[in-house]
């Protein structure tokens, strides 16, 4: 799965450090995302959606082969 | 109904059990109670008369440490946390597994045969496997931790 993240983050101009803290989370989990090396949950995800105002599979997708 | 309530009452304390974690500031008091005994163990090898039960007390007290840290929460303690924890004590198990049925009789078994014993022992410890899972978990954890920084 890959992510926008990073581009989410940057037009709301939060740091990742901000950005843990608005939903709850470690900077590293957000870096660990952001680098696809952690899938979020559910749960997770809506947070996000909610502070991007945006659906989650606009950010979310899913890979080719997945 | 009491059944229900029975129900109701094991499944809140199962909720209850599976959440639980020591504060933060476990891990350090875990650790240094593990560093204490490890060095108090150490110095007992001096003793000329190994006193047997404080011998096995300060092993007991080496797993309390150990657990100590491994069941303490981190500083934020997040899904990627739990995440990382439950990956953690899943390895530590299958090595644990392992460790008991293969490595550690092997282990006992070469030592026997270098120290020329005539009686060759096959068995496995429960304080053995137990000190090297918790190690294992933590170790992991760490490893784990240190890779998502």
């Amino acid at each position: 799965m890959k992510n926008t993240l990073k581009v989410e983050r940057a037009i709301l101009n939060l740091t990742q450090d901000e950005l843990a803290q608005k939903i709850g989370v470690s900077r590293q989990t957000i870096n660990s995302i952001e680098t696809n090396r952690y899938v979020p949950s559910t749960v997770l995800a809506l947070k996000l959606s909610k502070l991007f105002n945006k659906p989650v599979n606009q950010f979310f997708t899913l890979e080719d082969n997945e | 109904m009491i059944v229900k309530n029975i129900w109701e009452w094991d499944k809140r304390n199962f909720e209850r059990l599976k959440k639980f974690q020591l504060h933060h500031r476990f891990k350090k008091i875990g650790a240094l109670l593990f560093i204490i005994l490890l060095l108090a163990l150490i110095a007992l090898k001096f003793i000329e008369s190994e006193p047997a039960l404080l011998k096995s007390i300060i092993k007991n007290g080496l797993l309390v440490g150990l657990l100590m840290i491994s069941v303490s929460k981190e500083k934020i303690e997040d899904e990627r946390i739990v995440h990382l924890r439950q990956q953690s004590y899943q390895i530590a198990f299958v090595l644990g597994v392992v460790y008991s049925i293969a490595l550690l009789p092997l282990v006992n078994y070469v030592v026997d045969i270098i120290l020329q014993k005539e009686v060759l022992d096959f068995s496995t410890s429960t304080w053995e496997v137990l000190f090297f899972m918790l190690v294992m978990q933590i170790y992991f954890f760490r490893m784990m931790l240190k890779k998502c920084q």
